[in-house]
């Protein structure tokens, strides 16, 4: 199995499109830092107009929400990136008859299912990670002062945990699909359903907010569909939620979370991962490749 | 029990294509030649025999255990007729993620990469990267990775498909080889004039079908076959024990035929008839059958049999 892991992580570290990834991702730094320095700067000078409670306020609308567009683009790239490497994990080996070779080797179709989906799990997730600090750092670092945002370690993890369950549902779901579809249906199917999820999070955050529960609903049946937006949503409020500072809490907005996801959401993405690895082994070991 | 045994395994698709109803027994240490022409279910079952396809019905062993499990294939080797390795690799990188699912030690991966890399001509090429290479030289790596693990039975499908005539023959020699170390060599092909000297035991499958199995040259229904040149055509038929005969074209006034023969001892029987006859005999050779013929004879034997049913 780990061979197989091993191999999968090197094919996508092999290939260009990796390389260019890795490029772009610098490029997306590059520019938020950029735009976090210049907002910070600007902040900064705001306070000789705005004074007291409205200025505190300002501050933390516009920090959390600088950082917030700042996940969300990542939280996006790292999900299209997870959904387009896992949709041909296994049918482009199929299509392409490179799997005759190593499934006539002394390994089970279930090795090598959860071989790929480590491999590519790992990797994903590790960018997911990385690309997670790299933001808050920027974010904390380079927006000076008058952008930081009170934020514990402890939130920075629980948060990133959460963040990291995103690659690890789309992979899962992407090798389902992946071990009875061609590759270009299983991306798109999985493409709709992931644009459906964050479809139904804004509904269901907009139905918080005009305080309509027909709204919220829909976004929460969408939630359990394919549970993606909920985990953005869930990680925005780990990371901005402080105990000790009320106004730290999330200021609302597009990219921030009204409308909470429970605990118990969480525990639900995880399962819904592992029973999509389970189903990708039973569905895979029956069919003719 | 045989190296491999198959007892009426069958793989159609939807009820369509594939191949059916496949018995046999394979011993160790041959050569087996499972011949057909292209589409005739042959890649079907050897995939079958691997576990790549889901069997529809029937029952297959590899070494004593079923086939489709991971025991059946711990010793075994494989090349596939669509020979696609992972081009962003190396030919040596690709031998040594074969050599980690095979679990061989790592101490001893580089020295048996080495033996096979050199086994199959590929020496200081290895370290090439696989999308570098010629079609010749993937399946040469190919043939390399199949016998990797040093296994005792080896499916080669259509091994010589991209090779000129020097790996052409590379590899005839060495199925020899592995066929003298005792390993099993199941080769799929249609190149019959290039099996013919290995096999001795093949079977002989058409649209999905066996048709025959058994040492080749006792598959030939014909005992005998001679090719004479005459002067002249005989006008006279030919005796009972000509059972059949083709006649060639007249060349400067001299005509070649193909006799076939009831038996071997039938041959000094047509000199004394055509002696008799007071007809001059130029050339008299006896024409051994090739396995085309084997072949030939019976495809076309099936497809006469399918005409008349049909019609």
């Amino acid at each position: 199995m780990w061979t197989i892991s091993k191999l999968t992580f090197k094919e996508i570290i092999s290939k260009r499109i990796f390389l260019i990834t890795i490029i772009m991702t610098l490029v997306f730094l590059t520019l938020y830092g950029t735009a976090i320095y210049f907002a910070g700067r600007e902040g900064a000078e705001v306070e000789d107009a705005v004074q007291g409670t409205e200025l505190i306020l300002m501050q933390q609308f516009v920090s959390s929400q600088l950082l917030g567009v700042g996940l969300y683009f990542s939280s996006f790239i790292t999900a299209l990136l997870a959904i387009m490497s896992s949709v041909s994990a296994i049918s482009g080996e199929v299509s392409s008859h490179q799997i005759d070779t190593w499934l006539m080797r002394p390994i089970s179709r279930s090795q090598f299912v959860l071989g790929k989906f480590f491999g590519l799990a790992l990797l994903m997730i590790a960018y997911a990670v990385a690309l997670f600090f790299s933001i808050i750092f920027l974010h904390q670092g380079i927006g000076v002062e008058w952008m930081s945002l009170d934020i514990e370690p402890i939130q920075m993890i629980k948060a990133v945990s959460v963040f990291a369950i995103q690659p690890f549902v789309l992979i899962a779901f992407g090798i389902l699909l992946s071990t009875r579809m061609t590759t270009l249906n299983a991306g798109i199917v999985a493409i709709i359903l992931y644009g459906a999820a964050f479809i139904g999070g804004f509904i269901e955050q907009f139905g918080a907010v005009v305080e309509k529960a027909s709204l919220v609903n829909i976004g929460i049946i969408m939630s359990l569909v394919f549970p993606i937006d909920s985990m953005y949503r869930k990680m925005t409020v780990l990371l901005f939620d402080s105990a000790n500072d009320p106004l730290s809490l999330a200021q609302g907005g597009m990219f921030t979370s009204v409308s909470t996801p429970g605990n118990i959401m969480v525990w639900y993405a995880v399962l819904y991962g592992i029973v999509a690895v389970l189903f990708s082994i039973y569905s895979f070991k029956k069919r003719d490749v | 029990m045989g190296v491999i045994e198959t007892n009426s395994l069958t793989k159609t698709y939807d009820g369509k294509g594939g191949i059916s109803d496949v018995t046999l027994s394979i011993e160790e240490g041959i050569v087996y030649g499972f011949l057909g022409p292209n589409g005739s279910g042959k890649s079907t079952f050897v995939r079958t025999l691997l576990g790549l396809l889901v069997p529809t019905s029937g029952e297959g062993f590899i070494l004593g255990e079923p086939i489709g499990t991971t025991k059946s294939r711990e010793q075994v080797g494989y090349l596939p007729e669509l020979f696609r390795y992972p081009n962003w690799m190396t030919g040596k990188q690709l031998l040594e993620s074969h050599a980690d699912l095979c679990k061989i030690p790592a101490r001893q991966q580089n020295k048996r990469i080495q033996e096979v890399v050199d086994l199959v001509g590929m020496t200081g090429r290895e370290k090439g990267k696989i999308s570098g290479f010629s079609k010749g030289m993937s399946q040469r790596i190919g043939i390399a990775c199949a016998i990797l693990n040093d296994p005792k039975v080896i499916f080669l499908d259509e091994p010589t498909s991209a090779l000129d005539p020097i790996g052409r023959k590379d590899v005839r020699d060495l199925m020899a080889y592995l066929r003298d170390q005792g390993k099993t060599v199941f080769l799929n092909s249609h190149l019959l004039h290039e099996v013919e000297s290995l096999c001795n035991y093949v079977s002989i499958v058409h649209q999905g079908e066996m048709i025959a199995q058994g040492p080749w040259r006792e598959l030939m229904m014909t005992e005998a076959r001679v090719e004479i040149v005459t002067a002249g055509s005989i006008a006279a038929p030919f005796p009972a024990f000509v059972t059949s005969y083709q006649k060639g074209k007249e060349q400067e006034g001299r005509m070649r035929w193909v006799l076939e023969l009831e038996n071997e001892t039938d041959i000094p029987k047509i000199l004394h008839y055509l002696s008799s006859k007071q007809i001059d005999v130029f050339e008299v050779k006896p024409n051994t059958p090739h396995l085309e013929d084997v072949f030939l004879h019976w495809v076309n034997q099936k497809k006469e049999s399918a005409y008349v049913d049909n019609q």
